[in-house]
């Protein structure tokens, strides 16, 4: 017989620490123990029984694994947050002297993150503790990125310092040359909330949100000490992940930053990659377009800029005529690309291998000139376009620093975007996009003949779809075709905007929407026929609903009204033919038609109802646990597609207003 | 004007002074004796100063005139006269003396003072020197040290910008300061030649004046151009003279011997010196810099830059932690510019406006903007990333298994209905004519007569689909009829009933059966009548009580077709019938050890296979294939095998009370029902514990029958008044799952005093079910 155990002594009670208990043992304060759990990643844990753990208090508190905080007690961030509770001790304690001079050497020596942007101390040992592979960190970059990016477009503020923010901006500059020269940017979005981006670097999904270039609102209460804690940690992450990310494609980190350009706004053009080997040096001056060019007049920089085009043209495409050269001399030159693997003999299975043939983000915009209009968010745009390959943009000064050309005239711009609306004046000429561009006009709408107007989505778009779009429906003050999200993947049964409506609606939809249109058709004139369809429609809600709430009682009873309903339908429409005194016989006609179809919703109507009836059958052979989590599936699956049958619903309306 | 007043001021305080010379002269004869060689000088002294007061005249300052007076006192020192030596003694002597007087007076201070001295020095009253100061004219600027004549304000400017004008500055009052007078070449001319004293040809620079120089400064450029010393020293570095440190004196006044510590170094020095050397050495002492530089340095020093996953090695995941999830990628609805069906209707803007934040199913609503340009800033973001934030570490994070399957597949997969079919569905015929409850039915296994026996002691045989009564026994006045069974074969026509501690065998007779199956059935029941009076019962032995009594029933029931009685000695409730129809098993759960008894017709003989049995025996039965026995305590069920007499295995389907159970026909499966409302499905192969629970009655399960006649069905009757009908497949394969699917809720029953139907039977062949209900009504259901 082993020893009583007693109770509270093992097992969960000991498992569990609450929060204030792990201050305690730490002998932290407050904050310090918050700052300590979001560096290292501790966060709290919900006890599979309260009752246990807590020991029969009741009060809501948060538990943390006793083992997680047993963790913390090694860590050596621990003795800087010490040392610093001392020296803030010894300040209070000279001002309480009235030792002014002494504080204020003490203060010095303090490490103050908060006002000073920067740590006495690093995280590096805790980023390797927390991320032991460099994938382990990139699955991680999601949040780091939107963070950062987000605090780099705050305003300064005591809770926010300058040198923070600027730091911020440089390390998402950073990261942001690393996807230009990787060409690792997948997919944009243009959302409400500001411009969501995903990149796959290494075969992890990056998605990040950065905020349109506004100044950003701090509403109510947000703590910026909580944030600044999270920033200073993903400051550190994001400086060792471009710094991997930049050797591993052989470029010098950190990057040769101008200040002076930054201080014109050159952003991402303040920047100067360096290869690290000689390699790579042609490519890092591509990327900050040669500025020595735009000097002499527009003539004859044109002229150079066409030279040098034709010249590019040429080489690319010497380049790509190398290119199957180079694979038909086979051996000789070992290339990164993946072999394909052809099957010798018939027989084995086929292993996918990823092919990146079809469309390379590299190439995209490879060729154009893009000139950015004043309105247009120059930020955003740059990135993206060199992103996906393009060498040249160019934009207004105002837009600051580090445009290909300045000048608007520039003859090697192929395309334009703008984000103006057409100005009244020019409207009759606004009609179709080509005689603009033809028309040689000087005014507020002038254009410069050969090159395309578009406006932003245009290019969002394409990039999506991997594939220039047609620039006629992106034309200046034209209306643009929906912007869909890249990231929703479509899933079977659910509501898909871009599939046209017959595809995905459902038979018993179909059904009733081309009643109802034969109703339009038929009772336009009469009233009271709209009346009683309204009253069908309802009735079929409420059908839904019970169908929803997973109870189909009285199933029969129903059947039996909706008979009646239609034969009572039936004869108000013989005394309404009779005292509009028209002949039955055309009623008759529509009926014949509207006659199948009805049969054809009851027969769906009957069939479903069966099918309800076996669904109950089933349900009851389910045991108790499982049938309540087949109800709550039923449930969200339910309510997904009562989401979907609206907006099927919505999308109807206004394609028949679209008709109309 | 007011220069000129202070000029005179000074004038008659240097001449005051100069008398008061006289008068120190006087006093101090004996004590200074040089005093009297200055006095000598002082005259010529006193021309200079006439003469630079005659120069300074519009504006020099008394500072000019105080350097003037430092270079009396260089001049002093100069001795115009020959006799060099006794300058040179002189000089010693005064420095000697210099040496001796008190620290803090200058002697050449007195001396200076000597010219403008404001005091007297007299004798009081006991012989010391006292100083007796003049009265001080109480005029302005008379305590202001400061007040010097007219000064040009102009500050460190050439007065070269002033050439064009008629001034060359301002005074303190801000007057203009004119230009003096230049007279025109002519004039310069002539000045030339007719050259004043001290004439040099330049201009000083504050005044405009011709500056003029003394004898005594001419010297001095002049020396300072040669580059020797300024001044006429002979010897500028005389040697020191030590009065204490290098002469020994003949009578120390201190005799001790010499410390130690004023030749050993010291070690408290050494030490501090040590501490300062390794804080040089850890860094914790840094030289100097500028703040700005400092800072420039840690900001270098903070970039550090490597590569932190250099030598990485892959962790297996810590299966406690739960990496925080990512947030949902952004949907249609969040676009700028979305499907127009996306966009709320105006009741749902409003219903969303009129929400409560938190109630809100989504934070945002769509909107849609025709132009990038017309997107406003996202008002929450950073609200929103905050949010993000406070999840991060503060929400506790649980594993969750998001099921992400078809809700489908969860269900089991049935059969069809059509293939379900046939089952009973509704109540075709109501046998009324007992009195009380109905306690038992059995079809026969022809399937054309139903017997039943109820509360009032008569076992009735009907007609099974026209529900007619054909043939009725009463069998007990007192007892109530506890069950009856037809003997499973068709050769015969044998009916088993119990009531009370008797059990009746007996041959019903009415039209349907003939002559010759009566006949038999007679024969079966009259064999061992020979086999008993044969006296072959070589098992029982004599001293003991016989475990059952078989005799006649006496003519009046003989009559009837009641032909056997067997007498046992507690009540019979339950009659179980072997295959063959050769053997029967009764239970009577009072019967302490011997309620199981197992009675065999061929040989009318009654055997009590356990001596022991744990718990009350509630019912017990045949295998329907093989020789085994099962026999149902409150709890479990125990399956023994007859020929080897051991117990083969222990059901344990988990009731409270087991009321009855059915073994399936094809052997391998056992329904169990139970009075805390559950029927149980166990497959005797896979496990003692069941494979299915089921529970759909609101009150306790009476009875439970599998169909004999092949088709996939078994029923139970419960106290609730209803019989549930369930479909039971057993497929061939024995790695498949039997499949069970309750079809029918058969309603009818009324129930009276908490019991409801407390017997079921199937009919042999077609899916129709009989049972016996507590409201004195036994019902076919087809």
């Amino acid at each position: 017989m082993g020893k009583l155990k007693k109770k509270g002594q093992s097992g969960q009670a000991k498992n569990y620490i609450t929060r204030t208990q792990a201050v305690k043992k730490l002998q932290l304060s407050l904050p310090d123990f918050r700052k300590l759990c979001i560096w290292k990643g501790i966060y709290p844990r919900e006890p599979r029984s309260r009752k246990k753990v807590s020991k029969s208090a009741t009060a809501s508190t948060t538990f943390y694994y006793t083992k997680d905080i047993q963790y913390l007690l090694h860590e050596p961030l621990l003795q800087k947050f010490r040392d610093q509770k001392v020296l803030e001790k010894k300040i209070s304690r000279a001002l309480g002297r009235g030792d002014v001079g002494d504080a204020a050497r003490l203060e010095r020596n303090a490490a103050r993150p908060d006002k000073t942007g920067k740590p006495r101390y690093t995280l590096n040992h805790v980023i390797r503790e927390r991320y032991p592979t460099f994938i382990d960190a990139l699955r991680d970059l999601d949040d780091c990125l939107s963070m950062l990016f987000l605090f780099a477009n705050l305003p300064s503020t005591t809770a926010v310092p300058a040198k923070m923010i600027a730091r911020c901006e440089r390390l998402c500059l950073e990261f942001e040359h690393y996807l230009i020269t990787s060409h690792s940017l997948r997919k944009s979005f243009l959302s409400i909330k500001g411009i969501y981006y995903q990149a796959s670097i290494q075969g992890e999904d990056i998605l990040w949100l950065v905020p349109y270039k506004f100044n950003q609102r701090v509403v109510g209460d947000v703590d910026f000490r909580i944030m600044g804690t999270f920033v200073e940690f993903y400051m550190t992450l994001l400086g060792f992940v471009n710094y991997r990310l930049y050797t591993a494609v052989g470029l010098k980190y950190p990057p040769k930053f101008d200040q002076l350009k930054d201080d014109q706004g050159a952003e991402l053009g303040a920047f100067a990659l360096e290869g690290v080997n000689i390699a790579t040096n042609d490519d890092t001056k591509a990327i900050t377009n040669g500025e020595a060019e735009h000097g002499p007049d527009p003539k004859v920089q044109a002229e150079v800029d066409k030279i040098v085009q034709q010249l590019r043209v040429e080489s690319d495409d010497k380049a790509s005529e190398e290119g199957p050269a180079d694979d038909v001399e086979g051996e000789e030159k070992p290339s990164d690309a993946i072999d394909k693997f052809e099957p010798v003999a018939p027989g084995g299975d086929v292993l996918p291998q990823p092919s990146y043939s079809s469309s390379d983000p590299a190439q995209l915009f490879s060729r154009l000139t893009f000139f950015l209009s004043r309105e247009t968010p120059r930020q955003s745009l740059e990135f993206i376009l060199r992103a996906f390959g393009c060498k040249r943009i160019g934009w207004d000064s105002v837009l600051g620093e580090g445009s290909f050309t300045t000048d608007e005239s520039d003859p090697s711009i192929t395309h334009q975007i703008v984000d103006r609306p057409v100005v009244q004046a020019a409207m009759n000429e606004e009609g179709d996009g080509e005689d603009n561009q033809t028309s040689q006009k000087v005014g507020p709408n002038h254009r410069y003949p050969g090159r395309l107007y578009v406006q932003p989505q245009w290019v969002w778009d394409s990039v999506n779809d991997e594939e220039l779009k047609s620039p006629e429906l992106y034309g200046p003050g034209a209306a643009l075709p929906p912007h869909l999200s890249p990231f929703v993947k479509p899933t079977q049964g659910q509501y898909d905007p871009t599939i046209p409506l017959e595809e995905q609606q459902s038979e018993g939809e179909a059904i009733d929407a081309e009643l109802e249109d034969a109703n339009e058709e038929a009772g336009e004139e009469s009233d009271v026929e709209n009346d009683m369809d309204v009253a069908s429609d309802e009735d079929e809600e409420e059908e839904d609903e019970e169908e929803f709430d997973g109870v189909s009682v009285s199933e029969e009873e129903e059947g039996s009204e909706d008979e009646e309903e239609s034969a009572t339908l039936q004869r108000q429409r013989e005394l309404e033919a009779e005292i509009s005194g028209k002949s039955v016989k055309g009623d008759k006609k529509m009926d014949a038609k509207t006659k199948a179809k009805l049969e054809a919703k009851k027969a769906l109507e009957r069939k479903k109802k069966s099918e309800a009836e076996d669904l109950e059958r089933a349900k009851g052979m389910l045991s108790k646990k499982k049938r309540k989590l087949f109800e709550q599936m039923q449930y969200t699956n339910n309510k997904k597609s009562a989401e979907d049958l609206k907006l099927r619903q919505k999308r109807r309306r206004l394609e028949k207003e679209k008709k109309a | 004007m007011g220069s000129k007043i202070t000029d005179k001021k000074r004038k008659s305080r240097d001449s005051e002074s100069e008398s008061d010379d006289e008068l120190a002269n006087g006093l101090f004869d004996g004590i200074l004796s040089q005093s009297e060689d200055e006095e000598d000088y002082l005259p010529s002294d006193d021309d200079d100063d006439v003469e630079d007061s005659e120069n300074e005249g519009t504006g020099a300052s008394e500072d000019d005139d105080d350097d003037d007076d430092d270079d009396d006192i260089l001049s002093d020192d100069i001795p115009s006269d020959v006799d060099s030596e006794e300058a040179i003694n002189r000089l010693v002597k005064q420095q000697e003396e210099l040496e001796i007087t008190e620290p803090g007076v200058d002697p050449k201070r007195e001396e200076d003072d000597g010219a403008d001295r404001n005091y007297r020095i007299e004798k009081d009253a006991n012989g010391g020197e006292r100083y007796v100061y003049d009265e001080i004219d109480p005029v302005y600027d008379s305590d202001d040290s400061d007040a010097k004549g007219p000064v040009n304000t102009i500050g460190d400017i050439p007065l070269s910008f002033y050439d064009s004008y008629p001034h060359i500055g301002y005074d303190i009052n801000g007057k203009k300061i004119m230009r003096p007078a230049t007279g025109d070449a002519l004039q310069s001319l002539l000045d030339s030649i007719e050259v004043p004293k001290g004439w040099t040809g330049l201009t000083d620079v504050d005044t405009g004046n011709p500056l003029n120089l003394t004898q005594d400064e001419l010297e001095l450029v002049r020396r300072v151009q040669m580059g020797l010393l300024p001044t006429d020293l002979q010897d500028p570095y005389p040697d020191t003279v030590e009065y204490f440190t290098s002469i020994e004196e003949k009578m120390p006044l201190s005799s001790a011997p010499e410390p130690k510590r004023r030749f050993l170094p010291s070690k408290n020095e050494a030490k501090q010196i040590m501490k300062l050397v390794r804080a040089i050495r850890e860094g914790r002492i840094l030289p100097y810099k500028p703040p700005e530089e400092r800072e420039r340095e840690e900001e270098e020093q903070e970039e550090v830059h490597f590569d932190l996953w250099q030598n990485e090695e892959p962790q297996a995941p810590n299966p406690m932690h739960i990496p925080a999830p990512k947030l949902a990628p952004p949907g249609y609805d969040l676009s700028y510019n979305p499907p127009e069906e996306y966009l709320p209707s105006k009741e749902e803007r409003e219903e969303w406006e009129n929400a409560d934040p938190e109630d809100r199913e989504k934070e945002y609503l769509p909107q849609k903007h025709n132009a990038l340009r017309k997107v406003p800033a996202w008002g929450n973001l950073v609200k929103e990333r905050f949010e993000r934030c406070m999840d991060l570490y503060l929400a506790p994070r649980i594993r969750k298994n998001r099921l992400n399957i078809d809700p489908n597949s969860l269900l089991p997969k049935l059969p069809s209905p059509s293939e379900l079919k046939p089952f009973p569905t509704v109540a075709q015929t109501i046998f009324r004519g007992h009195e009380g409850r109905v306690r038992s039915v059995s079809v026969d296994p022809t399937g054309v007569a139903l017997a039943t026996g109820g509360d009032d002691g008569t076992v009735r045989v009907w007609e099974l689909l026209t529900g007619r009564q054909v043939w009725s026994v009463k069998l007990n006045s007192e007892e109530p009829v506890n069950a009856v069974r037809w003997r499973p074969t068709k050769d015969a026509f044998v009916l088993a009933a119990a009531a009370g501690e008797d059990i009746f065998l007996m041959v019903p007779t009415h039209a349907s059966v003939t002559p010759a199956l009566d006949q038999a059935s007679r024969d079966i029941l009259a064999t061992g009548f020979g086999y008993a009076t044969n006296g072959q019962q070589p098992a029982a032995p004599v001293s003991k009580e016989p475990a059952a009594k078989w005799a006649r029933p006496g003519t009046k029931l003989e009559d009837e077709g009641v032909l056997i009685r067997i007498t046992v000695r507690s009540t019979v409730k339950v009659i179980n019938w072997h295959r063959r129809g050769d053997h029967f098993a009764t239970v009577s759960p009072t019967g302490q050890r011997s309620s199981v008894a197992i009675h065999t017709l061929s040989k009318h003989l009654t055997q009590i296979p356990f001596r022991k049995l744990s718990g009350l025996a509630q019912t017990a039965a045949f295998h329907p294939l093989r020789p085994l026995f099962f026999v149902a305590t409150q709890r479990t069920i125990r399956c023994y095998d007859l020929q080897k007499l051991e117990l083969v295995k222990v059901v344990q389907p988990g009731a409270k009370w087991i009321s009855s159970f059915d073994i399936h026909p094809g052997g391998d499966n056992l329904i169990v029902g139970s009075y805390d409302k559950r029927l149980l499905w166990h497959d005797l192969d896979l496990s003692n514990r069941p494979y299915k629970t089921m529970r759909f009655h609101g009150q306790a399960i009476r009875q439970v029958r599998y169909h004999r006649g092949g088709l996939p069905l078994f029923a139970d009757a419960s106290d609730d008044g209803s019989l549930q009908i369930f479909h039971g497949k057993v497929p061939n394969d024995q790695l498949e799952n039997p499949t069970i699917v309750p079809v029918k809720m058969l309603k009818g029953h009324k129930v009276v005093s908490k019991l409801g139907v407390l017997d079921i039977d199937w009919h042999p062949r077609e899916p129709w079910c009989v049972s016996a209900g507590a409201d004195g009504t036994a019902r076919l259901w087809m």
